[in-house]
């Protein structure tokens, strides 16, 4: 006990009444778990959608069934079936689509969940690559001194900008369409995709 | 303007209106304390969920979203090594300035090459379209600051090779 500095105690984290433990699940709303298999099924029968050439009803049944409850493994799987219809959907057809989509029966829901799974999206690949500050290549031939700009990998740039252009499109005919509050409907709802 | 660069600033454009309503708030853990919650992080229930907006691997923005603050963080491109030094040093020189740019944060977010941080007071000063245009116009200068400037650097290095090897011809 006598090592630990305790100036860097956080004392908040040990008060229970304090904001700092603030119970998240008293914000978020009641989820039903979905098991992983579950999740496949699901996805298993909307790439057959996908593959009948109905991709909205694939996409609308994609997002109606968004898996909150489901662990990361799971979401992880129904995000790369979102993503595998949204690919499908030429761009002619976006908005025709998404305007049928809003005009439905809780259709606006149906809006934001997609707007999560875009975001959702491009989020993607960021949580290995923050990181990288080990040198993967050294930054001078020679080892000429101290240098204070961080490693980073080069080469690897291209992987993904193709599924971003999918996502950036759609995002521009969703907001142009339903508006802002849907992004801050994707922000403040603690129900995550 | 290139033809994937304008739905990416669009989206960011879009996102950070969203994110930038921003209200006074006072910290729940000080007395007469009033911080921005992203960065203290004294409460998970006043952080919003953190949106990413990517244009491919190499190039996104990172918004965080809370009561009072948003966090506003830049991966600019970086093609090869100059660009990556160049940026580096660029950026350092932004963020030893930062004073007088109000909304500079002073340390990059890990992973990301320059931050901004926004608070209600900002907001509540600031004209929040202009903060928003300002951001973006930043983002459409900064990739052609750093192409130039890799010109700039190559010519002169060609230049300094040329004068210094031709006592040798």
């Amino acid at each position: 006990m006598s090592n630990i500095n305790w100036r860097t105690i956080n004392i908040d984290a040990l008060d229970p009444e304090s904001a700092y433990n603030f119970d998240l699940t008293t914000l978020t709303p009641a989820v039903q778990p979905v098991s992983t298999s579950d999740v496949q099924t699901l996805s298993g029968q909307i790439r057959q959608l996908v593959r009948g050439g109905d991709a909205e009803g694939a996409l609308r049944g994609a997002l109606e069934n968004a898996p909150y409850g489901a662990d990361d493994q799971g979401k992880q799987i129904h995000l790369s079936t979102v993503t595998e219809v949204l690919g499908q959907i030429r761009q002619t057809e976006m908005t025709p689509l998404l305007q049928r989509m809003y005009q439905s029966e809780g259709g606006s829901e149906l809006c934001d969940t997609l707007m999560k799974y875009l975001y959702k999206g491009m989020a993607q690949g960021t949580s290995h690559t923050t990181n990288n500050s080990v040198h993967g290549r050294s930054m001078t031939p020679q080892a000429t001194g101290f240098s204070q700009a961080g490693g980073r990998s080069f080469g690897a740039a291209e992987g993904g900008g193709q599924a971003m252009s999918v996502f950036l499109s759609w995002h521009e005919k969703l907001v142009e369409m339903v508006g802002p509050g849907s992004i801050v409907r994707v922000m403040s709802d603690r129900r995550t995709v | 303007m290139s033809q994937s660069l304008r739905p990416y600033l669009s989206c960011v454009r879009s996102t950070l209106t969203a994110a930038l309503s921003l209200s006074n708030f006072a910290s729940q853990a000080a007395e007469r304390h009033n911080v921005p919650e992203i960065e203290a992080q004294s409460s998970p229930e006043l952080l919003l969920n953190p949106l990413t907006v990517s244009r491919n691997q190499d190039e996104r923005v990172f918004v965080e979203p809370s009561v009072n603050s948003v966090r506003v963080s830049i991966r600019i491109k970086q093609a090869d090594e100059i660009e990556h030094i160049l940026v580096h040093k660029f950026t350092r020189f932004l963020t030893q300035r930062a004073e007088p740019f109000f909304i500079l944060r002073r340390k990059p977010v890990p992973g990301y090459d320059i931050s901004f941080l926004i608070t209600n007071f900002h907001t509540e000063e600031m004209l929040k379209h202009k903060l928003v245009d300002f951001i973006i116009q930043f983002m459409e200068e900064v990739d052609k600051e750093i192409s130039e400037m890799k010109l700039f650097l190559n010519a002169r290095a060609r230049f300094v090779a040329e004068s210094f090897l031709t006592p040798f011809d």
